[in-house]
């Protein structure tokens, strides 16, 4: 089992008085917290923290925490001789290098119990999936992969891996989630499972911007295509389309593609909305140049001709 | 061997009685009916008979049930705090939407 350092998570020296444990927490809590916070590993340094003053505001915890010594973090450790009688409301093996150190604190020996003989209910486990935008189009099959505290016919506490599988349909989009009831932390003493939610998020793709269930994709086309008009394909995640170009297409323009978009959960589909960008290659031949000082020399077009008459309304 | 996962159920899925809200959400009911007065948590259905949840009050009594774990925060606080949660996502689905439409040169 891996040590860690519940002190130093919360900034503090192995002295530190409930009240600076508390204060510690409350600062750290509301920086990394990830309702609250920007910082990008917020989620798993909150973790950190809610777990380190989940054992040190506790006396009894604390004082069974303190008894394991000090130890490297990270550093593989066994607690010492007597620490899982005199402590642990739960036996387990030291040798067990799956558990983690938080499951040793979760029931100590002698902690008010809750409900009927002791009965506890199962943690709710909160898993991130991400899918691709393939995918979400199509519907996927997710493999997962926890470990979960449990307690096996000994009563012994374990960290075991399960390894479950999952249909998530077509329509899912970025930000649904799932709730599997009963598939979280096994309960104690009889109490009930836990859950477990899954939350579904969009990857990011080259081509597509996913906005809800539609698509945007950047459209680039040469000059001449612009203003001439064309006829081009245009990928889509259910295959390559064919979409004409109007002549004089301005650069922004969006080009509806209906019901190219991601599927609708029950049925209908989003839109895909190719983004006209006007671009010009980086190297411009001698030949081309000429064409394109004719073209000047040619056209009496003023794109600014608005400056001179919108600025005066500045004074 | 892969155990298959049969029973999920999608948030926008869920039709919930108060107690069964509290329960999953692990929030004490007299709390859920305190941020109901607050209007932080609203039922689907119009007022008459027994309330029922979707997923809006779903999502909202498992973040009330985080903070006031994490926070150690009273009903009132739980309150306004869900409220700024709130404005902040619909925030930040805007952006997300404007950036979608934004073409990448541009950003």
């Amino acid at each position: 089992m891996k040590y860690k350092d519940y002190y130093s998570a919360l900034g503090l020296e192995r002295g530190a008085t409930d009240d600076q444990i508390k204060k510690a927490y409350r600062r750290l809590a509301r920086k990394y917290h990830p309702d609250v916070s920007k910082e990008a590993d917020a989620e798993a340094k909150f973790k950190e923290i809610a777990e380190a003053y989940q054992t040190l505001k506790d006396k009894e915890k604390r004082a069974a925490y303190d008894q394991l010594g000090t130890h490297r973090p990270g550093e593989d450790f066994q607690p010492p001789p007597n620490w899982q009688q005199q402590y642990s409301g739960a036996p387990f093996s030291a040798e067990d290098l799956n558990l983690d150190l938080s499951d040793l604190f979760a029931h100590l020996r002698g902690e008010a119990r809750r409900g009927p003989r002791g009965a506890m209910r199962g943690r709710d486990f909160e898993v991130a999936v991400p899918i691709s935008i393939d995918e979400a189009y199509h519907g996927t099959q997710i493999e997962l992969d926890l470990n979960m505290p449990e307690y096996d016919e000994q009563a012994q506490l374990r960290r075991v891996p399960h390894a479950f599988t999952a249909r998530v349909p077509k329509g899912a989009t970025d930000g649904q989630r799932l709730r599997v009831p009963g598939k979280g932390g096994k309960g104690i003493n009889g109490g009930p499972d836990g859950d477990l939610y899954l939350n579904i998020s969009l990857r990011p793709h080259p081509l597509y911007r996913a906005s809800g269930h539609d698509l945007y994709l950047d459209l680039p086309l040469a000059p001449w295509e612009a203003a001439l008009g064309t006829s081009v394909e245009v990928p889509s995640p259910g295959g390559m389309l064919r979409l004409k170009v109007p002549a004089g297409t301005q650069a922004g323009r969006q080009l509806r593609l209906p019901g190219r978009g991601l599927p609708k959960p029950r049925e209908g589909q989003g839109d895909l909305y190719a983004i006209v960008q006007i671009v010009l290659p980086s190297v411009i031949t001698e030949p081309e140049r000429a064409l394109y000082q004719q073209l000047a020399a040619a056209s009496a077009f003023d794109p600014r001709a608005h400056f001179a008459s919108e600025a005066g309304h500045a004074r | 061997m892969r155990v298959e996962l049969h029973e999920m159920i999608w948030f926008e899925q869920h039709v919930l009685s108060l107690p069964e809200l509290a329960e999953i959400s692990h929030l004490p009911p007299a709390v859920l009916e305190e941020l109901m007065d607050y209007g932080a948590i609203e039922p689907i259905a119009p007022a008459t008979g027994e309330p029922r949840f979707g997923a809006a009050a779903l999502r909202a009594a498992r973040t009330a049930s985080r903070l006031r774990a994490d926070f150690e925060l009273e009903t009132q606080a739980l309150a306004v705090v869900l409220g700024l949660l709130d404005r902040v996502d619909e925030l930040r689905a805007q952006l997300h939407a404007l950036q979608a439409r934004q073409p990448k040169s541009h950003r």
